[in-house]
């Protein structure tokens, strides 16, 4: 079953509804139901958890590395500079979100009025 | 049955003080809500380039509500994947939404809640009110965390949406310059977010590990790169953990 399988208007909605808001809601109902079972302070969380962390550290990296849309034309060097710079100067600058962001578009921004 | 509240000294009936309502929806005015608003007009902008009508991307901001989740069905959706493929990826990246409501579920419940409460307010669950419910819970009575919680998250799911609706009308008018600096948005707030929620040193190095492992594997094994990145990254970080915190041998 595709996106463009039936003509009918509710279709692209359906698929929508089965093909991402089911499968992002479905961990949501489990995480409601595994709590009352699951000690907090098991270590099995703490696994849980760093799966979690690294799926979307993944999810991450596929778009500074992998993009589609307008950063695709950006070169992958000022791509992984830009990531980088930001993360670095949030680590320098005490875990301030803002510093990431300010520091990070600069690199980007800056990077691309400058090759073009 | 009227309940008087300690702190703030209002009166409400039942399970939770739904004055604390509002005061989650005044968040709206803050760095993180800014910063998730722009990573939405990126999408919005996306959504626009994949010729996404624009009903079907006001359907699928609030219903899906998961960033990483919204990227993956709407590549699929591009790629003209089959549903089989779409949902089980979507699925992956969606799976810290678990660990995510273990975490929250038990800071926001109040005496007198019942499951079906959490199962209707867990939708809401994503990081911006999450991250931020989290860090502020200690100082809220618990009837009113769940209200507050709802509200910031009520608050940004309407804002989004019409952020994205909105960039979807006009994005053909912006320069690609502006599109590439909001769609950086998401990796850079993600990374610094998620990092700023770490409790413990191995939820650091997940994100490290994960982060370094991505590219690697979507070379090597282009359709379970992420699976596969998350699942040995997250493994290798809790072995880490595991040796740091072996007990010494008595």
């Amino acid at each position: 079953m595709f996106y463009d399988s039936f003509d009918y208007w509710w279709w692209p909605y359906a698929f929508i509804t089965l093909a991402g808001v089911l499968p992002t809601a479905i961990w949501r109902w489990a995480g409601v139901f595994a709590i009352g079972n699951i000690d907090e302070t098991s270590q099995w969380l703490t696994l849980v958890r760093c799966i979690a962390t690294a799926l979307v550290a993944a999810v991450i990296s596929q778009l500074v590395f992998f993009p589609t849309g307008a950063l695709e034309q950006v070169p992958l060097w000022l791509r992984a500079s830009a990531a980088l710079g930001g993360f670095g100067a949030f680590l320098f600058a005490n875990n301030r979100l803002l510093v990431c962001m300010l520091v990070g578009q600069t690199i980007l921004l800056g990077g691309i009025l400058a090759i073009s | 049955m009227l309940v008087r509240d300690e702190t703030t000294g209002n009166t409400h009936k039942g399970v939770y003080d739904w004055s604390w309502f509002p005061r989650g929806m005044a968040n709206l005015f803050s760095l993180p809500a800014l910063i998730l608003i722009s990573a939405f007009i990126g999408f919005g902008g996306l959504a626009r380039e994949a010729d996404l009508p624009l009903g079907q991307l006001i359907f699928m901001v609030p219903a899906i509500w998961a960033l990483p989740s919204h990227l993956v069905a709407l590549g699929g959706i591009v790629a003209e994947a089959s549903l089989f493929v779409i949902a089980p990826a979507v699925a992956l990246a969606a799976i810290r939404m678990m660990p995510m409501v273990m975490a929250l579920v038990p800071e926001i419940r109040a005496p007198g809640s019942k499951r079906w409460h959490m199962l209707l307010v867990c939708n809401m669950v994503a990081i911006t009110a999450w991250v931020h419910t989290l860090q502020k819970a200690a100082e809220i009575p618990r009837p009113g965390r769940l209200p507050y919680f709802a509200g910031f998250a009520s608050i940004m799911m309407v804002s989004t949406t019409a952020a994205a609706a909105t960039v979807h009308q006009l994005a053909a008018g912006f320069p690609p310059i502006v599109m590439a600096g909001l769609y950086f948005l998401t990796p850079l707030y993600f990374a610094a977010s998620i990092w700023n929620t770490a409790r413990v040193l191995a939820e650091k190095l997940a994100l490290i590990f994960g982060f370094a492992l991505g590219p690697l594997f979507a070379l090597l094994v282009p359709q379970a790169s992420i699976l596969l990145a998350g699942l040995i990254g997250g493994a290798g970080a809790f072995g880490v953990h595991l040796l740091l915190n072996r007990k010494p041998p008595a």
